[in-house]
């Protein structure tokens, strides 16, 4: 176990061209040139620092948190967007603002679209019935099928790349916005209509599957395989009845164990088959408005147990 | 003529302080606006966060472990024990419940309980270590989009405005666009953070440039225990930008080990488990560990040192902590690679000097949360609760009392400062050079303090004052995103901070926490253990000091060697 720093073989100079346009002055953008040396395990940011505390003191662009942490710093990296705190230096550079973006200045382009947008999707959890305090009952498999999407740091790269944004007034949410609704409809402590949602504020059947969103995102979320499609599953199913089996095997999970149990639920439903369980997972998810019903609108069976689980959380 | 915007209670600063305050103070009825100089929950130290502490009331020694180690580990006595038990309430009471009605989701079990961190102090993450602080002020920016309340981002505050007794507002700079306006307030709450770029190697996010406590200086506000300033240890050496990254040193989530820091010949000298079993945050032992090697030649203070959880299951760190892919990233093994780590300037215990009841600082009209105020060293916790009980303080009064005007004077001197900035040519030196002298200066000063070298570092500031500062010029004159022309102001807010925090330096005549000076090497609770404050009036500095009470859990010596204490 020796402090091994991997050997790489790093350039001397980084070139880059950089982005320019103040759309209160310019009346096109324009590229500058700059070389700024390489320093070790550079990343995009910090050749973009050097261009500003020697080249171009005063050139816009966005970053805050240095460590992957805000999402404020994505540009576009020979023609693909990077998070730039994130992602090695490149010995030749491109650097521009990303596609489907406002520019403010530079590099520097407006995220309000996003933000109004998200708004529209009532991005928090909804709940019905009065919260029943902390900690509520929860199990770690109960929000797993989520777990990538919390990961998101509306960098907004996916949305810079997904053609159907490309296309004007196009009405679609974009990958970031579903990322979020989808993490929403998953949590079984949601309440809200997110089937309603996505099929007429979100317009998710608009998304053509094309990969792009998860290719550029920089936290490697599987967006289209764990946001959209149980997304467009939830829309669509929306119209059909709900499945008697799945509202059975609820309510005996809850009554034996105060909690959703998602493979009992899926082993009920389904049987065994791999593809089952992942399904039902999700239909347990789904489910979840009838689950929170039954746990307390009226006393059931399953209450006491949920209190006792709580209490022994309690005093650990 | 200045836009001049309305409000009952103005909050400056979107951490976790600031957005408590702001949630707080509508849920009382008054009409909040907010102004953010970086992005509303995306700026700040609170993104930081990797996990909160869990205040139980129910187990008595778990509660002991935590007045123990907030009290002696984590404020070196400096903390308002009053305070702390206030905090203790809200933190048992109202902050998870507060974030999980908002749909944070807390690590639990296969079972169903609550994941903790297993040491003397527990403490819960939000899905994983590391990753909790986003977590949090996402959920808390989406509520205040939720309810309408009027958000400037983008957006710094400039100057307080007074009306000769009382704070009533503020000057605000929109700096995507160049938009100069006032927010006329009845109360203002200052919230700016305690974790600022102020030397070469810092914590701070990008806009952090110490506003807060510059203002107060520049108003005439009371500001206590500046010079109590961390350094944090175990963080990345290169690339330059991850410098903000830790590699934590405290309590981990599944494992009862800790990290380890290795010196130049690859000997270990820093774990907390060992070294300092009751502090859930080692970072004021591990400076002094480190400093012990650098003066022995097996480390600097900007690398030749490692840190790493090699000899921890890579499965477990994968698992709980988010930083696993720094190493991922590097393309190296957190089961088998080490990191180098440099230290950096990382957040301050001190700030304006506030009362523990309602956060009101020494100007009638302003108040202080979280990491700007004085009462605790901080954390996403702590900085809420201080929110909490400002954004109602000032509420409350604020729906109780008339509006008192603002002196349209001291707008028009202020937009003349912040305008005289935006003035091009090649013939003077760039405000970011300004601030780089300026993280330099405090780089070199670092940890070991001295007479000598302290005013050393105020002749230098006073030199960039002097000679620099006037004399800067900016490529273009722009006023949309214009970074120079943010750097220029970036730079005066830096030097009055700097400047403070420097001379309230000079006054402490000891060495506490993760302050230390060579000429005063010991720790001296008959003396120091007080608020030591400093103001500037009319262009004069004043000091004094402020005891601090010590009802729940006093010192155990009233002195002993920097060196062999252990907090
Ligand atoms: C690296 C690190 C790790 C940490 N880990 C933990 C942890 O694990 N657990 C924990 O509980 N705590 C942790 N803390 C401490 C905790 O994050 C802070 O104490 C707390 O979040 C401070 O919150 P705040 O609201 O006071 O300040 P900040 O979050 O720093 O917010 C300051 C805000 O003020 C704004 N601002 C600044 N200047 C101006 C201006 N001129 N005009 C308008 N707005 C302005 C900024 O843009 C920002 O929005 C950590 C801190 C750091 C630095
Ligand atoms: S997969 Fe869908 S959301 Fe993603 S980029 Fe393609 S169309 Fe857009
Ligand atoms: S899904 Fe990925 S690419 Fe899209 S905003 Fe989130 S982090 Fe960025
Ligand atoms: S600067 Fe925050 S994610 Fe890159």
């Amino acid at each position: 176990m020796s402090p091994s720093l991997k050997q790489t073989t790093e350039p001397d100079k980084v070139r880059l061209r950089i982005y320019r346009f103040d759309p209160a002055i310019d009346r096109a953008p324009r590229y500058d040139s700059y070389e700024v040396p390489h320093t070790p395990r550079m990343r995009i940011m910090d050749a973009l620092d050097y261009v500003h505390e020697t080249l171009a003191v005063d050139f816009g662009y966005r970053w805050l948190c240095g460590s992957k942490k805000c999402g404020t710093c994505a540009v576009n990296v020979n023609g693909s967007p990077k998070l730039a705190c994130w992602e090695e230096a490149q010995p030749e550079m491109t650097i521009e603002p990303m596609d489907n973006m406002t520019v403010i200045r530079d590099l520097v382009t407006s995220r309000d679209p996003y933000e109004a947008f998200l708004a529209k999707l009532q991005p928090l959890v909804i709940r019905k019935r009065e919260y029943s305090g902390f900690p509520e009952p929860l199990t770690e498999a109960d929000v797993a099928s989520a777990v990538h999407l919390r990961d998101c740091i509306q960098c907004l790269a996916c949305q810079s790349v997904c053609p159907v944004l490309q296309q004007p007034d196009s009405g679609f949410a974009g990958p970031a916005l579903l990322v979020a609704l989808s993490e929403l409809s998953q949590d079984p402590r949601d309440e809200g209509d997110r089937a309603k949602m996505a099929a007429k504020e979100a317009q998710v059947f608009k998304c053509v599957s094309c990969y792009e969103c998860e290719r550029v995102c920089p936290v490697e979320i599987p967006i289209v395989g764990e946001a959209i499609e149980p997304l467009k599953r939830l829309a669509y199913r929306e119209k059909s009845t709900p499945g008697a089996r799945r509202a059975g095997a609820f309510l005996d999970s809850v009554k034996k164990l105060g909690y959703v149990n998602p493979s009992e639920v899926a082993l009920k439903t389904q049987g065994i088959t791999w593809n089952g369980l992942r399904l039902a997972f999700r239909m347990a998810l789904r489910g979840k408005i009838r689950l929170t019903d039954a746990l307390f609108k009226r006393p059931s069976p399953g209450a006491e147990t949920i209190k006792t689980t709580y209490d022994a959380g309690e005093s650990r | 003529m200045v836009d001049v915007l309305e409000t009952d209670v103005l909050v400056i600063g979107g951490g976790a302080a600031g957005t408590n305050a702001v949630l707080k103070a509508a849920d009382r009825g008054a009409k909040v606006t907010m102004v953010v100089k970086g992005l509303l929950g995306k700026s700040g130290c609170s993104i930081f966060a990797a996990f909160t502490p869990y205040f139980q009331k129910t187990d008595e020694e778990i509660r002991r472990n935590r007045w123990r180690f907030m009290i002696r580990y984590y404020n070196h006595y400096l903390a308002d024990q009053e305070y702390c038990a206030r905090m203790e309430d809200y933190m048992c009471t109202e902050f998870y419940p507060d974030l999980e009605r908002l749909g944070v989701y807390w690590r639990r079990d296969a079972e169903g309980r609550l994941e903790m961190v297993q040491a003397r102090t527990r403490s819960l993450v939000a899905h994983k270590q590391g990753a909790t602080g986003p977590i949090l002020m996402d959920k808390r920016r989406r509520e205040i989009f939720r309810r309408g309340i009027p958000v400037y981002e983008e957006c710094a505050v400039t100057s307080l405005l007074t009306n000769g007794e009382r704070v009533v507002g503020a000057t605000v700079l929109d700096y995507r666009r160049g938009r100069f306006f006032v927010i006329h307030a009845k109360n203002t709450i200052l919230a700016t953070g305690h974790s600022d770029y102020l030397a070469t190697r810092a914590t701070g996010t990008r806009e952090q440039s110490a506003d807060g406590i510059a203002m107060a200086v520049r108003t005439g506000a009371e500001l206590a225990n500046l010079e109590i300033q961390w350094w944090h240890v175990s963080d990345v050496l290169e690339p330059k930008s991850w410098m903000r990254y830790h590699l934590y040193p405290n309590p981990l989530m599944g494992t009862l080990e800790t990290s380890r820091l290795y010196n130049s010949q690859g000997e270990m000298f820093y774990e907390q488990k060992t070294h300092s079993p009751g502090a859930a945050a080692p970072y004021t032992e591990q400076l002094r560990r480190l400093a012990l090697e650098v003066a022995a030649g097996r480390a600097r203070w900007d690398g030749g040192y490692h840190s790493g959880y090699d000899h921890i299951r890579a499965e477990t760190i994968n698992t709980y902590q988010h930083q696993a892919k720094v190493w991922s990233k590097l393309g190296l093994d957190v089961g088998k690679d080490r990191i180098e780590c440099g230290i950096t300037w990382h957040m301050r215990h001190g700030g304006l000097n506030v009362n523990a009841e309602r956060m009101e600082t020494s100007l009638p009209g302003l108040y202080a949360a979280g990491g700007v105020g004085c009462h605790y060293l901080g954390g996403f916790g702590p900085a809420s609760f201080d929110g909490k009980v400002a954004g109602e303080a000032a509420a409350d009064d604020a729906l109780a009392s008339g509006r008192k005007p603002f002196s349209q004077e001291a707008v028009a001197v202020e937009e003349k400062r912040v305008f005289g900035f935006l003035r091009a040519g090649s013939d003077g030196p760039r405000p970011i050079q300004a601030k780089l002298r300026i993280r330099q200066i405090m780089w070199d000063l670092g940890y070991v303090k001295n007479e000598r070298n302290m005013q050393a570092a105020l002749a230098a500031l006073q030199a960039v004052r002097e000679e620099t500062v006037p004399r800067l010029r900016l490529q273009s004159t722009t006023r949309n995103w214009n970074t120079g022309w943010m750097d220029a102001l970036d730079a005066c807010a830096m030097l009055d901070a700097c400047e403070a925090t420097v001379r309230s330096g000079l006054n402490r005549k000891e060495s506490r926490g993760p302050f230390y000076r060579e000429d005063y090497p010991y720790v001296d609770n008959e003396n120091w253990m007080c608020r030591n404050i400093v103001k500037r009036m009319n262009g004069e500095w004043q000091s004094r000091t402020q005891p601090i009470q010590a009802p729940y859990l006093p010192p155990e010596k009233s002195r002993e060697p920097f060196f062999e204490a252990d907090y």
